[in-house]
């Protein structure tokens, strides 16, 4: 059984009683205390179009467990960004119900992922982005 | 300005075999488009029961072109318990007991809340945490 922790830190200074939360998990199969065993391993991909791109693709694993999908734009800029969504292929929009959220340069996300759908993501520019992005999968 | 920082390691020793796995990440939350930090949060903690059905954790403002984000962990500690996390109709994935997800959210939707609901009986102690960009407070009905 293999054993892989992910450890969140988030702190702001929003509230005038400063905000810090500290949260370990290890990441389990469905239902049970043993620990995932398979991953895609990291993956690197550079865009250079708006096009919209499968990174996940639903049919590689198994529907409705415990899987995880780690994704983070290695880029610096504030002002460009990628789509998020949760769709076979459509391109995402701010105004899609599918559409999870941005991603702009050094954001990351960690989520659950039934996959049932394939994660897709639509670059906001043809400037040269990179995505990583990495499956946790039962 | 507010300055909210969201950090993650993720490890393992055994996951790739001859290749310990070590990623560390982190991000400062800034507004759309900007360097200026998110202004508004909600905190909270609440107890599930899979009788409820799915239940909406946070309405979306339907405010295009924002950044959101949000944390939740499911704080039980029966693996049986896991919540099943949902933006309108598109279920993200189960939540299992212990477990946390960070993501951004997407607001340019009105339908867009964020709903949660718990599976397994018993009851499922769960807490959040949702940054937003937005200075428009939701309208008094």
């Amino acid at each position: 059984m293999a054993t892989t922790k992910a450890q969140i830190t988030i702190q702001s200074d929003i509230t005038t009683n400063p905000i810090t939360i500290i949260k370990e998990m290890t990441m389990h199969k469905f239902q049970s205390n043993v620990g995932l065993e398979e991953t895609t391993g990291l993956r690197t991909k550079k865009f250079a179009a708006e096009t919209a791109v499968v990174i996940v693709e639903q049919d590689e694993f198994t529907n409705d467990k415990a899987s995880k999908v780690y994704i983070r734009n290695t880029g610096t800029s504030k002002e460009n960004f990628f789509y998020v969504a949760k769709h076979a292929s459509a391109a995402a929009s701010d105004t899609a119900a599918v559409t999870l959220g941005k991603l702009y340069g050094g954001d990351w996300m960690l989520i659950p992922y039934l996959a049932d759908v394939n994660i897709t993501v639509a670059p906001s520019t043809t400037d040269a982005m990179t995505l990583e992005f990495m499956v946790f999968q039962e | 300005m507010a300055t909210t920082t969201a950090t993650v390691s993720i490890t393992s020793a055994d996951l790739t075999p001859g290749m310990a796995l070590g990623i560390s990440a982190d991000t400062t939350l800034y507004q759309t488009g900007t360097t200026t930090g998110l202004e508004l949060v909600d905190v909270g903690a609440g107890r599930l029961t899979q009788a409820s059905g799915a239940d909406s954790l946070q309405e979306a403002l339907g405010t295009a072109d924002t950044s959101n984000w949000i944390y939740i962990c499911n704080n039980s500690t029966d693996v049986e318990q896991y919540m099943k996390i949902g933006i309108h109709d598109t279920v993200i994935g189960n939540l299992g007991s212990g477990e946390w997800l960070w993501m951004p959210w997407n607001m340019g939707t009105a339908d867009n809340e964020i709903n949660i609901e718990a599976e397994a009986s018993g009851t499922i102690p769960y807490e959040y945490a949702i940054f937003k960009s937005t200075f428009t407070l939701p309208a008094k009905t």
